[in-house]
């Protein structure tokens, strides 16, 4: 009895606030996620699952600030494709090129990590700057083509995925090779991330100011959104291509230019996986992961620039858990569940319905209840 | 008389709407029976739930005087009833007879056989002069023989009951003529056959009966031939059909948009549905253009304010050539254009109502300043526009437009439209579908434009809006200018012909 | 000479065949989802699913129980297609019963799949592959001792060539020859008037998106045995390739059947090119073989989507309530 007028009253608030319906159907996709994943790892080992659910969770916070640092430094290139994926989701357009155009912007954050040591100082702020165009520019093409020739962008950016794949390939084949090794060559010290004061406050983690980038470009983008003029007329496009036509605004031109800043976002993110020591550029058969996972950041974080960066840091805490749970089981048991999420994110379009319908149904009856005994007063 | 089909005190209620309200009906076998009623009066719901789309909450259907109980449209089949609805469900891509026999496909050996079927086919339409050939694909057969294609598939499942959702909406004089003569036929066959309308004209040409609906509830049953229209249409409506209010006549002095011989391309029909029209509207009076719906009046509106190119001629505003001119330097010139499709041109149903008031003037001060918008002046403003036009909504300027009713979606585009500083208001429609209240206030508000020597052009498919409204009547045909009268002295039945194509003037 | 560049052709194409029967039979698979209406990109997920358990039942079959080479491909074959069955039952859940974003829910299915068969090689069996490191090619008996004919499809051949032949046949007599294929083809291009006539939209689409889902598993075993003689953990993008070829097709099985040569071929050059006579001097990047199909999918796509071939309804949930 007391239970349920809590439910209620808790439900009463939720309904409320109409935004916290979607909330809880996020929380129940990773919940879900997780419950998934611990399934999966109770079937192999039944004894280290509930410490190895623990790890993938908590292991990050357990090895102090360096796994909090390298939590975030996972999280950073997520964010930034989350971004990329909610800000076309934002303006009415599914963004699965993001995988493509990210890798394009490698490349060319590569290729000036390599090539344009003579920058010094500029060196990485240039590199980072080439790959966000040269992902913008990838990610055009989707935006001209639907624009111009109807083209439905997720079926052009799945082909264009493939396309960047494999000529990056080339590229990486015939500018950047080093044969000695298979791979690319190493980029110069100068093109790696600064780290600032980060390397203090997180010390011997991977960390570096590519968050700050990512803060940045959360800020700019709930800005440009939800308060610009430019944003306004972007959603509206989104929203409905006829009446922003009818109202005077260049449907055409809006569409190729919500691509083009995803695809922005998404060359930023190619460009911070590779700007670091320690790694080098491979060639690829298919598109990175990261560009899809963007895509359960954006749905986990409804879309809104603030909540891709939660869902991006909790993206990176369970990577950086299952890294440090690999005693235990494989890392993949982290992509698993992720992509459980996702299904359950696909799901939670519809359970919203449900939620809302089963807290409509209580409230109603609550306020009813509340009437007729006013009523009787 | 044995009756086909008795609907008998049928109640269906929706969330928050009671659709049908303890409705009778009852058709005999044979009979045209027309279900008249406005918009929003129950007409389609009566009908789904004969055809099993809906399930009624309270009352019975009897077939033949034995009760029945209709859950799905499968059991609607079997019960021989048939339904074309208003937006025709045929595949396009498929021949006339894969779409016939559909769902009832002959097989030999596991493979599809279509001999016997394509055999029935040509017999049903030489019976009822249907003229359909089965090899044909869908797609490349007019309206008036996809419509028929329909009325076949119901015929070729032995339907003995037909029903007819709006029939004539999308049809042209012609082919509303030649569905008048299949519906005789039909009835001659011994065929029942309901059909829902709100035109006065078809009932007198076809139907035996018709039983009137208002709000939900049955009005009564009568016979065609012992009513007259004006009867009919009080029942309607439900009061007296006022043809004129009180309104003084206008006469225009300064032409404000100038159309000259304006040709528009229509992609769905891949031809041109606006062919040489030309007109003038003047600043303080209102230029109805009147037509049956369908006759390019959409397209028409579309060239002038620049959704649709010309393929030919010239307009002018204020004596400025604007012929080349983006849909926005119209609106900046003093355009103002309240659409016929609300939901798909006039609002963005997922933006809050605010928004929605600054659709065109987003980017100009006060509501735009250094790129940013400015929260501050767009709710007042659109707390003003929600006062003075009354618009109402469940939390103000922050309600999504998609829980705004149709009355008040309409009365804030209103509102929108003529508080920008225009000299031309365009409005196509501006009533359909909207309660009575809804509409006094909408022709009121249009009328004081006028007075406030605004050019006021208004696009209506319904007599009565036109002459209420209208200071000169153009009237459009098959795309075409045929007359532009003067209200005073014209009838309702002459303008009528005048639409119909039967009668034009020389000089148009 | 003219003998040598018989056996040349002979060779490509001895090559060309298995890799285009492997895509073809994919892309008919995705054909009978998206004619019933349902977007498939997760044929690419499906494919590894069925290729991975594939994998597993085919190392079990051949190391463990020690059956026949051919006998073990064929029945994986059968649990390569009922995987993938399975797993696209999980797409029809979310695109037909609950309504869902059908983009999502594939994505949702290719992550899932890499991801899994990574984990579970990696757990069972250390590597990021399965090894079933076998000679799968054979002669079929008398058959393969007609000249030219016998040398280009009875010899050295595989047993999925043969299946590819008899589906393609099989899909283009069901999709237009029978009650089933003109029903589902109707309810991806007006699911109202399929509806209105009695047939069952929802059960139409879940037959589409699961016999997608039962090609493309067995794709995925073709595809290992044919093309990797090992599982692993994806399968180079096919399955997307698979998608491009039908978009390339038109949605139309006889396209499909031509345009699965071309691809095929250029996968072919892609990756033996420098075995192919001629093509070695022209000194142009392997990668570039790769990219073509994908290019030639854009190109069709740019030329067409005004006047488009794709099933009128596809991607449109059908809810029965809005009828």
């Amino acid at each position: 009895m007391k239970l349920g007028k809590l439910l209620d009253k808790v439900l009463l608030a939720i309904s409320r606030r109409p935004n916290s319906i979607d909330v809880i159907s996020s929380f129940t996709a990773v919940i879900f996620g997780l419950l998934f994943g611990f399934i999966v790892m109770l079937i192999i080992n039944p004894g280290a699952a509930p410490q190895g659910l623990a790890t993938i969770i908590f292991g990050p916070f357990q090895r102090g600030m360096r796994g909090i640092g390298d939590t975030i430094f996972y999280a950073v290139p997520i964010i930034f494709t989350g971004l990329s994926v909610a800000f076309a989701f934002r303006t009415g357009l599914f963004n699965i090129g993001a995988a493509g155009q990210m890798f394009i912007g490698s490349f060319v954050a590569v290729y000036i990590g390599i090539n344009w040591g003579f920058l010094g100082p500029f060196h990485w702020p240039v590199a980072v700057l080439g790959a966000m165009l040269a992902g913008g520019v990838w990610g055009a093409i989707p935006g001209l083509l639907k624009a111009f020739r109807n083209v439905h962008e997720v079926v052009s950016s799945i082909m264009l995925n493939y396309v960047a794949v494999h000529l990056v390939s080339i590229l990486i084949r015939s500018q950047i090779y080093d044969s000695a090794r298979g791979r690319a060559y190493s980029v110069e010290s100068t093109s790696h991330m600064p780290t600032w004061f980060l390397s203090d406050i997180f010390p011997r983690s991977s960390i570096n100011i590519g968050f700050f980038l990512a803060i940045l470009a959360v800020i700019i983008v709930h800005i440009v959104l939800n308060r610009t003029a430019f944003g306004y007329e972007l959603k509206s496009v989104g929203f409905n291509r006829d009446a922003a036509r009818y109202a005077g605004m260049n449907e055409k031109r809006n569409i190729i230019l919500s691509f083009t800043i995803a695809g922005l976002l998404s060359g930023i993110a190619g460009a911070l996986v590779y700007l670091r020591p320690g790694i080098s550029m491979a060639t690829a058969e298919v598109p990175p992961e990261a560009g899809f996972t963007g895509i359960a950041i954006a749905l986990l974080g409804l879309s809104a620039p603030v909540g891709v960066l939660v869902a991006g840091l909790f993206y990176g805490l369970i990577d950086r858990g299952g890294y440090f749970a690999q005693s235990l089981f494989r890392e993949e048991i982290v992509s698993i569940i992720i992509a459980v999420i996702i299904y359950f994110s696909a799901l939670s379009l519809f359970t919203k319905h449900l939620i809302a319908k089963f807290i409509r149904r209580r409230v109603k009856r609550d306020v009813e209840l509340q009437e007729s005994k006013g009523e009787i007063k | 008389m044995e009756h086909a089909i008795e609907m008998l005190n049928i109640t269906k209620e929706f969330p928050g709407i009671k659709a049908n309200d303890n409705v009778s009906l009852r058709v005999r076998k044979g009979e045209i029976h027309a279900l008249l009623g406005e918009n929003g009066a129950g007409k389609t719901t009566l009908m789904s739930i004969l055809f099993g789309l809906y399930r009624a909450d309270e009352g019975e259907i009897r077939l033949n005087g034995e009760r029945v109980h209709i859950r799905n449209p499968n059991d609607a089949n079997d019960y021989g009833i048939g339904m074309v609805h208003q937006h025709f469900k045929l595949v396009n891509r498929f021949t006339v007879a894969e779409n016939i026999v559909l769902g009832a496909e002959d097989t030999r050996r596991g493979f599809l056989v279509y001999d016997k079927a394509i055999a029935r086919i040509k017999e049903l339409s030489e019976k009822y002069k249907l003229n359909i050939d089965p090899y044909a694909r869908v797609r490349d057969i007019s309206v008036g023989h996809q419509q028929r294609v329909e009325i076949l598939k119901m015929l070729y499942r032995d339907a003995e009951i037909l029903i007819l959702d709006e029939p004539t909406a999308s049809l042209t004089p012609q082919e509303i003529d030649e569905l008048m003569g299949i519906l005789q036929t039909l009835s001659d066959e011994g065929k029942s056959v309901v059909f829902i309308t709100h035109k006065l004209e078809e009932i007198r040409r076809v139907a035996d009966r018709v039983t009137i609906l208002r709000d939900g509830e049955q009005v009564g049953t009568v016979e065609v031939a012992e009513t007259s229209n004006e009867e009919l249409a009080k029942m309607m409506v439900g009061r007296e059909v006022v043809f004129r209010i009180d309104k003084t006549h206008a006469v225009g002095d300064q032409p404000v948009l100038e159309a000259e011989n304006l040709r528009v391309y229509s992609h769905t029909f891949r031809k041109d549905v606006v062919r040489d029209v030309s007109f003038d509207v003047r600043a303080g009076e209102i230029l109805v253009i009147a037509g049956i719906e369908g006759n390019g009046q959409s397209e028409l509106i579309y060239g002038l304010v620049g959704l649709n190119p010309l393929t030919h001629g010239r307009i002018r505003l204020n004596g400025e050539d604007i012929t080349n001119s983006s849909i926005r330097e119209r609106s900046l010139h003093g355009i103002s254009h309240i659409p016929e499709d609300r939901q798909r041109h006039g609002l963005i149903l997922d933006f809050p109502l605010e928004y929605n008031m600054i659709l065109q003037s987003y980017f100009q001060p006060p509501f735009q300043h250094r790129g940013f918008l400015q929260f501050d002046q767009i709710r007042n403003h659109t707390q003003r526009l929600i006062e003075n036009f009354d618009v109402r909504s469940s939390s103000g300027p922050t309600s999504l437009a998609r829980s705004l009713s149709g009355g008040n979606q309409q009365k804030a585009i209103l509102a929108r439209e003529i508080d920008r500083n225009n000299n031309l208001l365009i409005a196509v429609q501006p009533t359909r579908g909207l309660d009575v209240g809804a509409i006094e206030s909408i022709h009121k508000h249009l009328i004081a434009e006028r007075d406030d020597n605004k050019a006021v052009l208004i696009v209506s498919y319904d007599l009565n809006e036109v002459f209420t409204l209208a200071d000169r009547i153009l009237v459009i045909y098959e795309g075409q200018n045929v007359g532009i009268l003067d209200p005073r002295e014209t009838t309702e039945s002459e303008l009528g012909l005048y639409m119909s194509g039967s009668k034009r003037a020389d000089a148009a | 000479m003219i003998v040598d560049i018989f056996n040349e052709i002979v060779s490509i194409l001895s090559y060309v065949i298995p890799v285009m029967v492997a895509l073809l039979i994919v892309s008919l698979g995705g054909l009978f989802s998206e004619r019933s209406g349902v977007i498939n990109i997760a044929l690419e997920g499906i494919m590894v699913m069925g290729g991975f358990v594939g994998a597993m039942s085919m190392y079990l079959m051949l190391y463990i129980i020690g059956l026949p080479i051919q006998l073990a491909v064929f029945l994986a074959f059968i649990v390569g297609a009922l995987v993938g069955a399975g797993f696209s039952f999980f797409h029809a859940f979310a695109s037909v019963s609950m309504q869902s974003n059908q983009i999502i829910s594939a994505t949702a299915l290719n992550l899932f799949a890499t991801a899994l068969g990574l984990f579970v090689a990696r757990t069972f069996f250390g590597y990021r592959r399965i090894n079933v490191d076998e000679s799968y090619r054979f002669d079929v008996p008398f058959l393969s001792e007609i000249p030219i004919l016998g040398d280009l499809l009875f010899k050295n051949a595989f047993l999925s060539t043969y299946i590819g032949i008899v589906l393609l046949i099989v899909v283009i007599v069901i999709l237009y020859k029978t009650r089933f294929g003109l029903r589902l083809r109707s309810c991806g291009e007006n699911p109202h008037a399929a509806d209105s006539l009695g047939v069952d939209v929802g059960r139409m689409r879940y037959a589409g998106v699961m016999i997608s889902g039962l090609l493309a598993g067995l794709g995925g075993v073709v595809f290992m045995i044919a093309f990797q003689n090992r599982f692993e953990s994806d399968v180079r993008g096919f399955g997307f390739l698979a998608l491009a070829l039908l978009i390339s097709g038109q949605w139309r099985p006889q396209r499909i059947f031509l345009i699965s040569i071309l691809f095929a071929l250029m996968r072919v050059v892609a990756s033996r090119g420098d075995s192919i006579m001629g093509l070695r001097a022209l000194e142009v990047p392997t990668d570039f073989f790769r990219m073509l199909p994908y290019i030639l999918t854009l190109v069709v796509l740019a030329f067409t989507s005004k006047h488009s071939r794709a099933p009128e309804a596809i991607g449109e949930p059908y809810d029965t309530g809005k009828r």
